[in-house]
């Protein structure tokens, strides 16, 4: 166990550091959710008349779907990083060595998660000065870290684990970008399900993105939803719990 | 003496070919022992199965008595291995990536400090230390990547083609580095592509071709069943075309003559091997003129282990390099 903390720990820090290094990473990541922010908000400001608005801001009702939109962007960038360790020879220099399999995986997607955070507390920010605000408080914006960041290691960890075995950056970024915007928009992201067609809302059923949206906007709008918050954790925790699995198992394999 | 490797049957078959083919060899505790062939002949192969980083299809590999297979964790904690490509990001620093490693076989802080010290200045990167990686040059880079492999003090150190693309004096300060080790006690395998490496580096050196031990000995016993001296006749280009059939007239006549030992075609030419070149050269011209053989070039050496590729092969190392450095440059610029 503690060979599992250690080799989370390290494999973490090694990207957090290089990350925090690079100020231009920091740059772009900072003001790519200020866009979204600012453009969705603009331009779909009279939609929030439609009857299924539960609110008059569209600040108020995206400010949610943006931070579950960001995770899945977020996700699908993380195989670009395993690509590039794969290319320096870094990741199968870390693999001869005794790291644990499960904390060096861990690392890189607890890594994903805790800049997709970064960008949560950056949206929240700006959201805060444009009128929206968060009906349950810092309770709810915790909540909502922990329901992100599960399907951030969800996503990512499916993409990592595909990514070791393509092995390069190409057929990576088709699948990314095959499956990104079907999974934002087959959820509540961007607009309520009940103005969306039935196929699609039954869809919405098996995409784990909607889970998330479905649990965090309530945390936003009115308050605990917690049949919502529970569906939530328990569907992008099975989520996680599998892409680390299949990720750890991509690695071991990688060689092969 | 006490085996750190031993192989029996070794086997890794891609798509049902096989890369490496029932290779059952055994290195001795201290060794410097080579691999040695062209590109492609599974050197390569042979080594990540001995790291762990690759199953072998069937056969063995024993590291210190440890299977790679089912005591793969075991293996990773007593080598230390330095890749083809440098294994070196360009976002940390020499320092950061010496340490992260340290973490990574699971050393204690103070003991880090300590080794990362000792491996810097071992390898000669004090002073760039705090530098970012990405400001380092390739023999930079190349040093501190085998420094990681170092960090866990391995009684194992493999070196995937260790000086591929590095200057002659890095090269030769390189192998200094790697004399140094050795004399502490460390076992060394290493595979290249250079004859003079695997001469002057190893105790001990396997040729491999197509994923098989060809020969193995050390590079004398090795040379020693080359005898005496080579003469490498160059045929003009024309003449090449013909080469079988001018290599069958020359070698009949060459053979029936007293210090002529062997006869063998490479991909320019052929190399004579004789035992007193002084009075061979005018013989073998002699012979050649009578065939009505033109000759290009005319070059007089002592048996290396390039001939005794030859002598196994049937192709010179140089030539299958070249052709095999050449398509690597062309994959990288395409890729």
């Amino acid at each position: 166990m503690t060979g599992l903390l250690r080799s989370t720990w390290y494999s973490l820090g090694r990207l957090v550091r290089a990350f925090v290094r690079t100020p231009f990473w920091i740059l772009i990541y900072s003001i790519q959710p200020l866009i979204w922010l600012l453009l969705f908000t603009q331009i779909f400001q009279s939609i929030t008349v439609l009857p299924g608005f539960s609110t008059s801001s569209y600040v108020q009702f995206f400010a949610p779907g943006l931070i579950v939109t960001l995770a899945v962007f977020n996700s699908n960038f993380s195989g670009m990083q395993i690509i590039q360790d794969i290319n320096f020879g870094v990741f199968e220099k870390m693999l001869v060595t005794p790291v644990d399999r499960y904390g060096l995986i861990l690392g890189s997607l607890l890594y994903v998660a805790v800049i997709g955070i970064a960008q949560i507390v950056i949206v929240l920010g700006v959201s805060f000065v444009m009128g929206a605000h968060v009906a349950t408080g810092v309770g709810g914006v915790l909540l909502t870290f922990v329901i992100v960041s599960l399907l951030t290691i969800g996503i990512a960890g499916l993409i990592t684990a595909l990514a070791l075995r393509v092995k390069r950056a190409e057929p990576l970024i088709f699948v990314t970008n095959l499956i990104t915007l079907p999974l934002i928009f087959l959820s509540g992201a961007l607009i309520p399900a009940s103005l969306t067609p039935s196929w699609v809302q039954t869809a919405m059923k098996f995409n784990p993105v909607n889970y998330a949206v479905l649990a965090v906007r309530p945390l936003f709008l009115t308050g605990y939803d917690w049949t919502a918050s529970a569906q939530a954790l328990i569907v992008c925790g099975a989520l996680a719990f599998v892409a680390i699995v299949i990720a750890t198992l991509a690695a071991r394999r990688f060689g092969d | 003496m006490k085996q750190i490797v031993e192989t029996r049957n070794l086997t890794k078959k891609y798509n049902g070919k096989s890369a490496v083919g029932n290779v059952s060899i055994d290195i001795g505790e201290g060794e410097i022992f080579g691999l040695l062939g062209p590109n492609g002949a599974g050197k390569s192969t042979m080594i990540r199965m001995l790291v762990t980083l690759t199953r072998p299809t069937s056969g063995s590999v024993l590291v210190a008595g440890y299977d790679v297979v089912k005591e793969a964790r075991m293996v990773r904690e007593i080598i230390g291995y330095s890749q083809q490509e440098a294994g070196v990001g360009e976002d940390s620093t020499g320092r950061t990536y010496l340490t992260l490693f340290g973490h990574f076989y699971g050393l204690d802080g103070q003991t880090i400090r300590r080794r990362v010290d000792e491996m810097l200045a071992l390898l000669e990167l004090t002073d760039a230390a705090d530098r970012l990686t990405g400001t380092y040059s390739g023999g930079m880079r190349k040093r501190l990547e085998i420094a990681a492999a170092l960090i866990n003090k391995p009684k194992l150190l493999v070196l995937d083609e260790p000086t591929l693309g590095l200057d002659i004096q890095t090269r030769a300060r390189l192998w200094d580095h790697i004399r140094a080790l050795n004399s502490d006690g460390m076992s060394i395998l290493l595979t290249t592509h250079y004859l003079e490496e695997a001469d002057k580096l190893c105790n001990r050196v396997a040729i491999i071709d197509y994923g098989r031990i060809v020969a193995m000995g050390t590079p004398n016993a090795l040379k020693g069943e080359i005898h005496g001296d080579v003469v490498s006749l160059t045929l003009p280009p024309e003449e090449l075309d013909q080469r079988e059939k001018t290599f069958e007239k020359v070698k009949q006549l060459l053979s029936d003559q007293p210090l002529v030992r062997d006869v063998q075609p490479t991909n320019d030419g052929l190399n004579v091997y004789v035992d007193q070149r002084g009075a061979a050269v005018p013989l073998i011209l002699h012979v050649v003129e009578d065939a009505g053989v033109i000759i290009e070039d005319l070059n007089l050496s002592r048996a290396s282990l390039d001939d005794v590729f030859i002598k196994y092969t049937g192709r010179t190392m140089r030539e299958e390099r070249g052709q095999a450095l050449g398509a690597k440059k062309m994959m990288m610029s395409g890729g």
